[in-house]
């Protein structure tokens, strides 16, 4: 027993030692990245100083060439020489002509053209040349009568030296004086070159800590080149950029290290167990993947929004807050998903027990509709809303008009309005509280209701007295899942709203980013907005479902006795019928009427107004079918790689009780209850190379934004299925001789499969049709299919687009059809 | 394999100890029983040995070889032993012929093989007949039965039972009680069998481990446990009984809560004791030591069950079931005493017996 024991703390101590050196490691490279960033904050880089640095850097990479250079050049035919030398000076003369001028591009090209791809170098080599060959040298008189001036005095020296350069009328500085005397052309320059040189390379402190500063942060080579590169376009932000970011990719490294040893460390004192276990470094690479794309985003803009010039200030927000279109979009926000809401879980409750606990006719049919309804993109239901209640031209209104005989005059309904847009929003969020409550409802134990008819209750009396309360956590979690889905669309408030001039958050911060760089930044005010109501929401949901656990109910399968509506069995049959015509049956006939028309304000059967052209030119085009195969392409990436997430964070929940298994749960979560638009604010501002990732207009920023969105809906499927799978079930297969991998494929897979699937599915159909977050991250070469049908609404042709709205809805009830089939009738969504 | 040695083994799950220096030797062919309260720790110690749990100290032997210990770790589906769980966890998306094939499907016996043993072993536990049909067309004991079938169908020499019979209606459970017994005979295997319901430890068992709060309190054959419990516990779990606190002398041990009278007793102890009496151990007589009043009786057929105030006491008191129509309620009765158990009295009793963890 010693023994084991001592080679155990032996071991121990090892792996403790390993945290402990991660951990250093990782404040290491946090100290040095904010050192970095404090002396390049010190340094006061401008372009000039940039170049000087980027020259000293050059000279070193020169002097370690010197060896060979050095004598080459000095074996030169004197000819030669003054040839190079001249060469040289024209060429750097030349490159700060065009460098003053800031016609970058020009001195790149001149680079370039020295010795293509090696032009920098080249050139680094040609100064360094011209230093050495060029003419006589500066006596040490001369020397010390240049570095005697310091400071000031010295860089107004260094300037004149640059002016006698460029123009030999010039007049050349004093202490320079001597040097130029009887000298003209070439060999005039290339003395005062050097005495510029000899000026600027002087250890004068400002400028060594510039070079020092560049050196610490541009480490490598490829680095310096592009520093270098950079500098002679006169893109000093952009070096700015590449310094900082270096430093600030030193820092979240570090901080990524230190954090995971931090929680290494956690987590192995907490189980007591020193030794590394495969099942941590899962945990913790999902918990990295989603602190990099999903908690660094939320908390940069929260600095950026509260620190904008790097001290507290609320001079933004208050800026931002006090615009009266800002202030009308929050009031609107809040009053929209507040009414949505309200109307959807008012909708939701009565649809729910009708359908769930009663003996309704054609109750599955009817779950079937409303919850198609879920995979229905918000945007198709705005624009047949907006073919029908468009105050002149919509179908409802003309119809309103003709049996009131009204005038001709616009109304007497507007979608264009915050009412228009609260039907709108309610009629395709309420399936949301629908299924939330139905689910409830179908778990919930009969008896109990049994129990208050027995005692002398009536049904209706049943549902108030019992129903009601025993599901009133699920109500408040559907309801608040509303709130936040009302608040957080944009698709339906930029296609009804926007004409209408009725701003949300939403469609401010669009707007916004689409300003360029000061339009990001008020972005992001806005976004803290959305964030901090969606923590609100999350937390209060959170309190509700903790407190609140009762419904829980017997796990066993029951098979809940039906309430008889006797005599009122029909009439709320037809009252059901007639909302599944309204909300669900009309919009999408009226999206396919539409698709047929050529002339949207006339009746499809009005003479020579039917055609298939639409259709035809719609799905014939490149871009439609690129963007189509671009949004299978992302949402099944997404989709494929969000299953495997799931897979693992369902295994390590259900199968183990490793420590920290609910970690990635949680930042999940969080994550699917982050508005689209801010989690897609938040990439684009860090992943553009500023934290040293930079995917911002490629594909994979749009992967990761809706595997952040959607992921824990396919977890939240495999968790409950796992859960619902017995260990014992594993066990036994285990005792009959079945290895772990084994037993997954055999027993645990195909129970759970059917769970998988639907995941799959559950992440990839909103991925598929996704607007918000893809209006904020496309590029040219990554439009999906959602955005282009948007694009073709706003800017080509209303019946196109209800064309592709169809086939999009036709792709996904195709899809559910598969996965109906795919697990033999048990999913479906 | 033929014997299972577990030396010391200590079971925690944190600061949670739930099984303490587990010491035992199971030898060949025997039926061993873990018996005791739910969370005494027999369940952790089963999966010990199945290799689903590993302990934290002490090691596990099949035969000589170490199967856990120090730092090896044989994982169950290398130890070759055959497992029954309370749940069944017959594997709903398989048949019974499968389900029960599956263990030899993994080690890779030809078909023909897999065929002959499955049948063979669907007779043996009566489902022939059920070989096609989908666990949820079965009902509790036949699921029961096939998860007995699927542990059997290896041959292996260890049979490890987790309350297999608990989840079955109470003919049904006499019933298999008994086949598992026959089962086991006639293919001379070892079993571990795990149960709360002393009956079945008693109609079953070679030996029996009684545990309580992750301590072994006795090991032995059922009557061993039964007629000389090694302590209160033991006289408590199994059967039925009552304790009064006295004092032993020679000859006798006087008990106050039986309004001071005494009970004849020939045994060593003296001093303050817990006396504890069966109730069946018990008998109405003309001349016993004990007088007092018949208070209530239940007629439950086979026996009487009565309950006899004597002094402060109402004492249980169980005889056949003809006495029923012999005694009057309310009537005076004299009480002898068949047997009687004697334990010194610590003051720990009530501790003792509370049964938690």
């Amino acid at each position: 027993m010693r023994k084991i024991d001592r080679s155990q703390s032996r071991a121990a101590l090892a792996v403790k030692a390993l945290l402990l050196a991660l951990f250093l490691l990782g404040a290491g490279l946090i100290l040095n990245g904010r050192r970095g960033m404090r002396e390049y904050a010190a340094s006061g880089f401008s372009a000039e100083s940039a170049y000087r640095a980027v020259y000293q850097l050059g000279r070193e990479t020169a002097r370690a060439w010197d060896k060979t250079l050095a004598p080459a050049l000095k074996t030169l035919p004197d000819a030669d020489r003054d040839r190079l030398a001249e060469t040289t000076a024209a060429l750097l003369r030349e490159s700060w002509e065009s460098l003053q001028k800031g016609g970058g591009a020009e001195a790149d090209a001149l680079l370039q053209t020295a010795d293509g791809a090696a032009g920098e170098e080249l050139s680094q080599k040609l100064l360094y040349a011209s230093y050495l060959t060029a003419g006589p040298k500066l006596s040490t008189a001369n020397r010390k009568q240049i570095t005697a001036q310091t400071g000031e005095a010295a860089a107004e020296l260094r300037t004149a030296l640059l002016a006698a350069v460029l123009d030999e009328k010039a007049e050349v500085p004093e202490a320079a004086q001597k040097l130029t005397e009887k000298r003209t052309g070439t060999e005039r320059a290339a003395m005062l070159m050097q005495a510029y040189y000899v000026s600027a390379g002087a250890s004068e402190p400002d400028v060594m800590e510039q070079v020092n500063t560049l050196k610490k942060s541009v480490r490598d080579k490829a680095a310096q080149l592009t520093a270098f590169r950079m500098i002679a376009r006169g893109e000093v932000s952009a070096v700015e950029q590449l310094v900082v970011g270096h430093s600030r990719t030193a820092i979240l490294l570090g901080a990524i290290l230190a954090f995971n040893a931090l929680l290494l460390a956690f987590f192995m004192a907490g189980e007591g167990v020193w030794r590394l276990n495969l099942k941590w470094v899962l945990i913790l690479l999902i918990v990295d993947f989603l602190l990099l794309f999903q908690l660094l985003p939320l908390v940069y803009m929260l600095i950026r929004a509260l620190f904008p010039e790097g001290r507290f200030s609320l001079e933004t927000i208050r800026r931002l807050y006090t615009y009266s279109l800002n202030l009308d979009a929050v009031k609107n926000t809040l009053i929209a998903a507040t009414m949505t809401m309200a109307f959807g879980t008012l909708l939701a409750f009565p649809l729910a027990w009708l359908v769930g606990r009663t003996d309704l006719y054609g109750k599955k049919f009817f779950r079937g509709l409303f919850v198609l309804t879920y995979m229905v993109p918000p945007y198709v239901g705005a624009m047949a809303w907006l073919r029908l209640l468009n105050p002149n031209v919509g179908t409802v209104n003309r119809w309103l008009r003709a049996l009131l005989r009204l005038s001709d005059a616009p109304g007497p309904l507007n979608v264009y309005t915050l009412p228009g847009m609260v039907w709108v929003l309610t009629s395709f969020y309420y399936p949301y509280a629908f299924i939330t409550v139905s689910r409830a409802m179908e778990k919930m134990d009969p008896s109990l209701e049994e129990a208050s008819r027995v005692s002398g209750a009536s049904p209706l009396k049943t549902v108030f007295t019992v129903t009601l309360p025993m599901m009133l956590p699920s109500l408040i979690s559907g309801a608040l899942l509303v709130f936040v889905s009302a608040m957080s669309c944009y698709g339906i408030p930029s296609i009804i709203g926007s004409p209408g001039r009725v701003h949300t958050v939403t469609t401010r911060i669009v707007e916004y980013v689409s300003l360029g760089q000061q339009g990001l930044h008020d972005a992001t005010g806005m976004a803290v907005f959305l964030m901090l109501l969606a923590v609100v929401i999350l937390f209060l949901s959170d309190v509700v479902l903790a407190r609140r656990q009762y419904i829980t109910v017997s796990g066993k399968s029951v098979r809940p006795a039906l309430v008889e509506l006797g005599r009122w069995r029909l009439p709320l049959t037809a009252l059901v019928s007639l909302f599944a015509v309204v909300v669900i049956l009309i919009p999408f006939a009226t999206i396919l009427l539409t698709s047929f028309k050529i002339d949207v304000g006339k009746s499809v059967l009005s003479a020579g107004n039917f055609t298939l052209s639409n259709w035809k030119t719609v799905f014939a085009r490149t871009e439609t079918v690129n963007s189509l195969k671009n949004s299978l392409l992302f949402a099944s990436v997404a989709a494929t790689v969000g299953i495997l997430i799931a897979c693992t964070v369902s295994y390590l929940l259900q199968r183990t009780r490793i420590r920290g298994r609910k970690l990635p749960d949680f930042l999940i979560t969080l994550g699917s209850g982050t508005p689209s638009v801010v989690i897609a604010l938040g990439l684009i501002m860090t992943m553009k190379g500023n934290f040293g990732i930079n995917i911002y207009n490629t594909a994979y920023i749009m992967i990761i934004a809706y595997l952040i969105k959607y992921l824990m809906m396919g977890m939240r499927t495999v968790v409950s299925a796992m859960s619902q799978i017995h260990v014992s079930l594993e066990e036994s297969s285990q005792i009959s001789g079945a290895g772990w991998g084994r037993t997954m494929r055999r027993i645990t897979g195909p129970l759970i499969f059917p769970s998988i699937a639907a995941g799959w599915f559950l992440i990839f159909i909103p991925s598929f049709y996704e607007l918000s977050m893809t209006t904020l991250l496309y590029s040219s070469t990554t439009k999906t299919i959602g955005f282009q049908l948007y694009e073709y609404w706003t800017f080509t042709s209303q019946p196109m687009s209800c064309a592709m709205a169809f086939g999009i809805l036709l792709i996904v009830m195709l899809l559910n059809l598969i996965l109906n089939r795919l697990t033999k009738g048990e999913f479906s969504i | 394999m033929a014997t299972v040695t577990i030396q010391k083994v200590t079971k925690a799950f944190g600061d949670n100890v739930v099984l303490r220096e587990f010491d035992a030797v199971f030898g060949e062919g025997e039926f061993i029983t873990l018996l005791g309260p739910s969370g005494c720790g027999k369940t952790t110690m089963l999966r010990m040995i199945a290799g689903f749990e590993r302990p934290t100290e002490g090691e596990i032997y099949f035969d000589d070889m170490l199967v856990s210990g120090g730092r090896t770790f044989v994982p169950p589906e290398k130890r070759g032993v055959g497992m029954v769980f309370q749940s069944y966890a017959v594997w709903p998306h398989m048949d019974v012929f499968e389900n029960v094939a599956y263990p030899l499907t993994i080690r890779h016996t030809p078909k023909s093989e897999i065929k002959a043993r499955v049948e063979k072993v669907l007779a043996i536990v009566h489902l022939s007949r059920y070989a096609e049909r989908l666990p949820s067309q079965l009902s509790g004991g036949q699921q029961q039965r096939v998860a007995l079938a699927r542990a059997l169908v290896a041959e292996p020499k260890l049979l490890l039972l987790d309350e297999p019979l608990s989840n079955l209606d109470a003919k049904l459970r006499e019933s298999m009680r008994f086949e598992i017994k026959e089962i086991q005979q006639k293919l001379g295997i070892n079993v571990v069998y795990v149960t709360h319901d002393q009956t079945e430890a008693m109609a079953m068992s070679d030996r029996i481990f009684l545990i309580n709060r992750g301590v072994v309190q006795q090991c032995g054959t059922p009557e061993e446990i039964y007629n000389t419990p090694a302590n209160q516990f033991v006289a408590d779990f199994l059967g039925k009984v009552d304790f009064f606190k006295g004092e032993a002398r020679d000859g006798e041990v006087v008990i106050p809560a039986l309004g001071g009278q005494s009970i004849p007793y020939a045994g060593a102890q003296r001093g303050k004791v817990d006396a504890a009496i069966r109730p069946e151990n018990f008998y109405f007589t003309a001349d016993g030591p004990l007088h007092g009043t018949l208070e209530r009786q239940y007629y439950l057929g086979d026996v009487d069950d009565c309950r006899v105030r004597i002094g402060e006491s109402l004492v249980r008191v169980i005889t056949n079931g003809f006495a029923f129509r012999t005694l009057k309620t309310g009537a005076a009765v004299t009480l002898g005493v068949r047997d009687m158990m004697v334990f010194p009295d610590d003051g720990l009793l009530e501790q003792m017996l509370e049964i938690s963890t």
